[in-house]
């Protein structure tokens, strides 16, 4: 009984719709989950990037863990994702206070969005080059219209300093997200019955107490997934720092004094730079641990009661 | 999400490249790109062959090949030296019969010899061994594996020497002979108090302080797995600050505006605060912003260049109204600076015509005659060649007989100094002595720092402290 079934069950499958799949399966599988399988392997490996692998069991993560540029490059990294989302986060916030708001009915939120969203479809490369003008130490826009009004007396070298320079990327980064995670808050404000802030306001509720007591607490799932995504992609800069200051275009180095590089950076340049192919693997999954475990307690603490 | 965006992109353009490639003849691997600039030579239907390299040059020898044999089709594609390494990799590592020939600069042949990219030319039919005493010997020795098999050879040599201005010379020390000169430039010692003599009668001695980069050190980074940062090393690194400090240097980054600019004259003397190395504060690369932030400096002239034999052709297209007054003599060691060496890939099909192309370039006096001729006075590595233009006078140089003066000089040459692991080493050094010259950081931190940054990029190194 049991085979005849399980025959029918495969016989009413529409199996045309495998054909049209298989072309996606096919590339994911060649394009995603071999490379995933294929790194890990090499992270247990010598693999120079010719000859044969040898395996060297944990070696390259004991090196990784004891590795002090890594751990630079991974504070670099969560400074800078940490004061963008901050920044990302709260502009967003506002903007959504501000458009959600029932007394003042704001217009024109279509048109805004879009406005908001713009920066965050210019590619990486040429915002590096356009900030790079804008923010020129002589010659840079920016510097000229502080100078022009007096906020400052002489220039400021805003990529070439150990104290701005990080500062300037997370603010570019912010800039370009900010847009994004509007949209995704404001979506999930949408989603609020809106009873529930008529109610408030008839039970007299500043803006504030609905805020905290409404918004935040419905809005959570959403700001769970801008948080997650955005630190996924946080902890994986690379384009923005590798290029906005890199001498002859782009540089692993970070300058300056290596306060622009990256987690993925510094695995760039054992891959690609001294051909370790085995240790830059190792570094890759170290991030990818780290972001595991950062995005399993976001869950917890942002996700909290849900489940 | 940036990634992923760009990784489909990428994708859909290599099934759009795939799908056009199979509609052509999709024969060959092709190589595609910004970086990339490739050129087929030759008739369509003869034996093809096909270089990859990082130079135009053997694009040029090509099309001169392909005019002698009219059966032979060459596709030369000249690729960015950044992105040569991983092409050459992901190619040979995939088994793939093209390129036929690669090239390879010192520092990138010790992991190529590793990791058997090129094929051993001391076997019949090649026997290169036999050619062993008509090439300049360190050159010869650059293209042999740890083994001391054979498996590059490169068309040209590329000692280091100092470039001069004979006015300067004859003005200032009386003299512009390049024996006396050299003597000025002897050690870093003497540089130093050449650099304040040449202050003090208001010239400065070298454009950047990367000037005697070519000259630093006398013994390998890594001898027998251990760093070796000797007394010599630190002697340099106490040059370039004391140059630096001391406003000896114009300022000027090498191969920028104004370092140009100083071989043709006169230079506005930069400060730290316009031109310091750590902020690129006034563009250096632009000819028009840099002129117009210089205006209301003062002037001065540069003395000297410290440049491989290849600097020749560079100085003869910048120095302008200066021709005919330079000179060239030894630094305070011998060096070299790259030099483009060429091999056969192991995977190739088409071995033998790879050989005759490859003897043809390098071992050929005909062709070193002709090369000498197109590239307007590039050094060749064929000794005879070498010997029979040793008194070839070349009139930007004060009519000095600048063949024998390379060839003397790379008779010094010890090729063993070049390890794999000096692109970084170097690199990690000149952030050191920067950091410290620019007063970021004090000595022992920068060594410090430097320590770690070898340690952590090659733990195989021993670093003793």
């Amino acid at each position: 009984m049991k085979a005849i079934s399980m025959k029918n069950v495969m016989k009413n499958r529409n199996n045309a719709a495998y054909l049209f799949v298989l072309p996606f399966v096919i590339v994911f599988l060649i394009f995603s989950v071999y490379p995933v399988f294929r790194t890990l392997y090499l992270s247990f490996t010598d693999y120079k990037g010719y000859g044969d692998p040898v395996l060297v069991g944990l070696e390259n993560y004991k090196r990784v863990i004891g590795d002090k540029f890594f751990w630079r490059s991974l504070y670099n990294t969560v400074k800078m994702w940490g004061l963008n989302i901050v920044l990302q986060l709260g502009l967003a916030f506002l903007l959504t206070i501000v458009f959600s708001d029932i007394k003042y009915k704001l217009a024109g939120l279509p048109v805004f969005r879009a406005l908001y969203y713009l920066p965050n479809l210019i590619a990486a490369t040429s915002v590096a080059f356009l900030f790079k003008t804008l923010l020129d130490w002589k010659y840079g826009t920016f510097n000229q219209i502080l100078l022009a009004t007096g906020i400052v007396d002489q220039q400021v070298n805003w990529l070439g300093q150990r104290s701005t320079a990080w500062a300037v990327v997370s603010v570019i980064q912010a800039w370009m997200w900010f847009g994004n995670s509007f949209i995704m808050l404001m979506a999930g404000v949408q989603g609020i019955p809106q009873d529930y802030f008529e109610a408030a306001a008839i039970d007299g509720a500043g803006r504030w107490k609905t805020f905290g007591k409404i918004t935040l607490p419905l809005l959570r799932p959403i700001l769970l997934y801008v948080a997650v995504t955005s630190l996924i992609g946080g902890l994986q800069l690379f384009d923005l720092p590798f290029l906005i200051n890199g001498v002859a275009g782009a540089s692993t180095a970070g300058e300056p004094g290596g306060t622009l590089q990256t987690v993925v950076m510094y695995m760039y340049k054992f891959g690609f730079e001294t051909h370790q192919v085995g240790f830059a693997s190792a570094i890759a999954y170290t991030l990818f641990i780290i972001i595991l475990i950062v995005s399993v307690l976001e869950f917890k603490f942002i996700g909290g009661k849900e489940d | 999400m940036k990634l992923k965006k760009f990784l489909a992109v990428l994708l859909v353009g290599a099934m759009t490249l795939s799908l056009a490639a199979c509609g052509s003849d999709g024969s060959d691997a092709t190589l595609e790109g910004e970086n990339v600039d490739s050129a087929t030579v030759g008739s369509e239907d003869g034996e093809k062959l096909v270089i990859w390299t990082l130079a135009k040059d053997l694009q040029t020898f090509a099309e001169k090949y392909a005019e002698l044999n009219p059966d032979v089709q060459i596709e030369t594609v000249v690729i960015e030296p950044a992105d040569y390494v991983t092409k050459v990799q992901t190619a040979l590592n995939g088994g793939q019969t093209t390129p036929d020939i690669i090239v390879g600069e010192p520092q990138m042949l010790e992991d190529f010899y590793d990791a058997n990219y090129f094929e051993d030319l001391n076997q019949a039919p090649y026997n290169a061994q036999d050619y062993a005493d008509q090439i300049v010997d360190y050159v010869w020795k650059v293209g042999q594996d740890s083994e001391g098999i054979q498996r590059a050879i490169s068309y040209q040599i590329t000692p280091a020497g100092i470039y001069y201005r004979r006015d300067i010379a004859e003005k200032v020390f009386g003299t512009d002979d390049p024996e006396e000169i050299g003597k000025l430039f002897a050690d870093y010692d003497t540089v130093l108090s050449t650099a304040k003599t040449l202050k003090d009668n208001g010239y400065r001695i070298f454009a950047s302080d990367a000037e005697i980069n070519y000259f630093s050190g006398d013994s390998a980074w890594v001898v027998d797995g251990k760093l070796n940062v000797n007394q010599a090393r630190l002697d340099y690194m106490d040059l370039v600050i004391d140059l630096y400090q001391n406003d000896y240097t114009a300022y000027a980054n090498q191969w920028s505006t104004p370092w140009y600019q100083a071989m043709a004259g006169e230079v506005p003397i930069l400060t730290a605060d316009i031109q310091n190395y750590a902020d690129d504060s006034v563009n250096v690369w632009d000819a028009e912003q840099f002129e117009e932030a210089t205006k209301d400096l003062d002037k001065t002239e540069v003395f000297a260049f410290g440049l491989p034999s290849w600097g020749v052709l560079t100085l003869r297209d910048n120095v302008g109204e200066t021709s005919g007054k330079w000179g060239v003599c030894s630094g305070p060691a011998y060096g070299f600076g790259g030099g483009t060496f060429i091999g056969i890939s192991a995977n190739s099909e088409h071995k033998d015509l790879a050989w005759d192309f490859l003897k043809w370039v390098t071992l050929d006096e005909e062709t070193a005659e002709w090369w000498i001729e197109k590239s307007e006075g590039d050094t060749v590595s064929l000794i005879s060649v070498l010997e029979k233009h040793k008194d070839d006078e070349n009139p930007v140089y004060g009519n000095q007989h600048m063949y024998s003066f390379w060839q003397s000089q790379a008779e010094h040459i010890d090729y063993s100094k070049v390890t794999r692991y000096d692109k970084v080493i170097n690199d990690a050094w000149g952030a050191a002595i920067t950091a410290i010259k620019t007063g970021e950081k004090n000595k022992e931190d920068a060594i410090s720092e430097f320590y770690d940054v070898v340690e952590s990029t090659y733990p195989d190194i021993t670093v003793e402290r």
